[in-house]
């Protein structure tokens, strides 16, 4: 009875489990599909799992000089003609646009060349995977700049956040003072506080301190919910950190910087790593913020949000610059947690 | 002087909150084995606390080599200390634990090397040097915080309860251990622990503490042979001191202690000390080994009363039989010679060698 119904439960907590994973992947899973997929692939229907890797189009030679192009042709039925044209540039943008195929407009007039002779045929080309994330770089011309702003913006807000977050962590957890509670639950509240809502106040506030539309003034904004956050967290760990083990170090020749530095500190870097990726993560991906307190220098986030609310044509432009901008917080996110996890032969705190 | 004195040392945790530690005295010589003995919350982690610099003192003072300490940083004591916990910093290897002090005197490498290598040799880690203290028992942990406190050769070492987290097994072995390294490395020791055979065992003196106030101090066979008041007769000695409430009665040239159920004749070496007590209630105190028992009856020098035995303890070497004598129903008794006594049998009871304690009601101390 016992193991049957722990069968069941197991089936229970995998099914479950498999809804969440699933729920969290799919939507990953069709963006990276759709950043792999030409023009032509996202306006099939239904839409294809797997983004395939080459283009196959079917050529009937026209007259005076012109080819007609058919896409999707199948067996002579339900095919689509796309195009009829002798220009090689209209060729080659034709089929960078739709196909995702970069190749030379007068190569490709030279291979259709072939249908005088041979008749109608299919013709293979090998689809350019990177097309469209070259493209988002091109079409958005300020992601390049907006990838370096967010990384220096990510890292100014985790060294604000850490610094100052840890610090007023420590004195939480080690020093009674008056109102120690009262600011305990203010950390919390400031953490409720939407970064929008402040953000008016705070563009304003750096208008006149000529930090608005800078990196550092937006990781001040960012760095707001998190300091509150960090102490939050840091001070449950400093909290949790046995007192012997600082009074160990007085004891033993240290001063309190020495003991902060060599003792507490490196024994709450799994808690800061942890505050440290929530800091990441807001500086990261926050647009709304970024969108009130920058002009010129934007960052990728807002670049990719612009861009996926902005063209209609182009998601699949868009897509590829969702997926520039997860790839670092994730490799960020699995630096981490490798790193937490072989920390101290895997001492568990 | 003493190598180390501690004068009218007071604490208080609050300005007007109890005396923690109240007025307490003690001179330590250089190379002694000192333990700090007493129940939970008695004061004795304050009191080693203040004496490493953790806490600061109300009143009092404390010299080591007849230099005052009490305004010293902790790190400039020139004492160290195991934990309860150990304290062994979880983010070092053990090498680096056991290097900390010496890094911070900013010792040359090939030195601290040398006397990290001689510290863990000393304690048997040699091999667990590069280990982190997560993967290793709580022996080996012991162990590191030993090296540790004495790689920096210490002027006095201070050790609170080190012992009391380690399984019963270990804990005798590393006692035996302890008290090795202290006679090796020469050094002056405070051992706290609210253990009494574990005191017993390693003490070269034994401090008794109740509620901030010392007791006795005393070798282990002064403190249990001639305890100075009811609290160490009661708290050292296992099965602890049987107590019974007596009033001193004079009839012509003899003194009697009556009790509920006996009636003793107090032996002649006590009369002088007993004199002032004669018509007053007092507290008689005989320890369990020094109850004998006749199954045949006995009365004469030294005759208790009769009892009759309840159960019976066997351990081994020896049995515990409990009776009842007068009010107190839980009478023990240490015995080799009637091991195997069954429950139910009617005995004598008489106290052996005179070895009989009376102490004051209000103070109490010991009457002697
Ligand atoms: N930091 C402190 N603040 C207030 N009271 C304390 C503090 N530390 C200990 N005490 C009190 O002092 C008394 C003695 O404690 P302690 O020295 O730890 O005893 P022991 O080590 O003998 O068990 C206890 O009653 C305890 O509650
Ligand atoms: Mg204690």
């Amino acid at each position: 009875m016992m193991d049957r119904l722990s069968a069941v439960q197991k089936c229970v907590f995998a099914i479950i489990l498999a809804g969440m994973v699933m729920l969290v992947t799919i939507p990953l899973l069709f963006f990276i599909t759709v950043s792999f997929s030409n023009a032509t692939e996202m306006t099939q229907f239904p839409k294809r799992m797997f983004p395939s890797g080459e283009v196959t189009v079917y050529v009937e030679p026209e007259e005076g000089g012109k080819y007609e192009l058919f896409y999707d042709y199948k067996d002579g039925n339900g095919y689509t003609s796309i195009i009829t044209t002798n220009s090689a540039s209209k060729l080659e943008k034709h089929f960078a646009r739709q196909y995702a195929v970069t190749i030379d407009g007068d190569e490709l007039l030279e291979e259709f060349a072939k249908t005088r002779t041979e008749g109608a045929r299919e013709f293979t080309f090998k689809k350019d995977m990177f097309y469209n994330f070259r493209q988002f770089f091109k079409i958005v011309p300020n992601a390049g700049p907006a990838l370096k702003n967010s990384i220096i913006v990510s890292l100014y807000t985790i060294l604000i956040s850490l610094s100052l977050g840890s610090l007023a962590g420590y004195a939480i957890a080690r020093y009674k003072f008056k109102g120690r509670e009262q600011i305990n639950v203010g950390l919390l509240i400031v953490r409720m506080f939407p970064t929008v809502g402040i953000s008016i106040p705070m563009a304003v506030m750096l208008i006149k301190m000529g930090l608005y539309d800078t990196m550092l003034g937006l990781a001040f904004l960012y760095s707001i919910p998190n300091i509150a956050l960090t102490s939050w967290i840091t001070s449950s760990i400093f909290i949790g950190i046995n007192k012997e083990l600082e009074e160990a170090s007085f004891v033993f020749g240290a001063n309190s910087v020495q003991t902060f530095m060599k003792i507490t500190l490196p024994m709450a870097f799994p808690a800061m790593a942890a505050s440290s990726m929530y800091s990441f993560l807001t500086a990261w991906n926050d647009t709304i913020s970024a969108l009130i307190l920058t002009n010129e220098n934007q960052t990728l986030a807002l670049v990719v949000y612009k861009a996926i609310g902005t063209t209609s044509s182009g998601i699949q432009y868009a897509a590829a610059g969702s997926i520039v901008l997860i790839i670092p917080a994730l490799v960020f996110t699995f630096i981490i947690r490798k790193y937490i996890g072989q920390m101290w032969g895997g001492v568990e705190l | 002087m003493s190598y180390l004195e501690i004068k009218n040392l007071q604490k208080k945790y609050t300005a007007n909150g109890p005396l923690i530690v109240n007025d307490m005295n003690l001179s330590i010589e250089k190379g002694e084995f000192i333990v700090f003995l007493g129940p939970s919350g008695c004061g004795k982690t304050t009191t080693i606390r203040m004496i490493s610099g953790l806490e600061e003192i109300t009143g009092g003072d404390i010299t080591i080599d007849g230099e005052s300490i009490v305004n010293k940083l902790p790190r400039e004591r020139g004492v160290s200390m195991i934990f309860q916990s150990y304290a062994v910093w979880p983010h070092m290897t053990v090498y680096d634990n056991i290097a900390y002090p010496l890094k911070l005197q900013k010792l040359p490498k090939d030195e601290i090397k040398r006397r990290v290598e001689k510290a863990a040799e000393a304690t048997e880690i040699q091999g667990l040097l590069k280990r982190y203290p997560a993967q290793m028992s709580g022996g080996q942990r012991q162990r590191v915080a030993v090296s540790r406190a004495i790689v920096v050769e210490p002027r006095l070492f201070l050790m609170d309860e080190p012992l009391s987290n380690l399984d019963a097994k270990l804990r005798v072995t590393m006692r035996t251990e302890l008290k090795r390294i202290h006679t090796q490395q020469g050094s002056t020791s405070i051992f706290v622990t609210h253990d009494q055979s574990e005191a017993m065992s390693m003490a070269d003196r034994i401090v008794v503490m109740y509620k901030g106030k010392i007791e006795q101090i005393g070798t282990p066979m002064e403190v249990y042979q001639d305890s100075a008041t009811r609290f160490v007769a009661e708290f050292i000695g296992t099965p602890p001191t049987n107590f019974f409430d007596a009033s001193i009665i004079k009839e012509g040239k003899e003194i009697y202690a009556k009790g509920e159920g006996f009636y003793y004749k107090v032996p002649a070496s006590l009369h002088q000390a007993l004199a002032d007590y004669v018509g007053k209630e007092v507290d008689m105190g005989i320890r369990p080994e020094y109850i004998g028992i006749s199954p045949q009856k006995k009365e004469g020098e030294g005759y208790l009363c009769d009892a009759e035995i309840d159960f019976i303890e066997p351990q081994g070497s020896h049995s515990i039989l409990i009776t009842r004598i007068g009010t107190n129903q839980n009478v023990k008794i240490h015995t080799v010679d009637y091991m195997d006594m069954k429950p139910g049998t009617k005995v004598s009871c008489y106290v052996k060698n005179e070895m009989v304690m009376f102490f004051d009601r209000e103070t109490t101390k010991r009457i002697k």
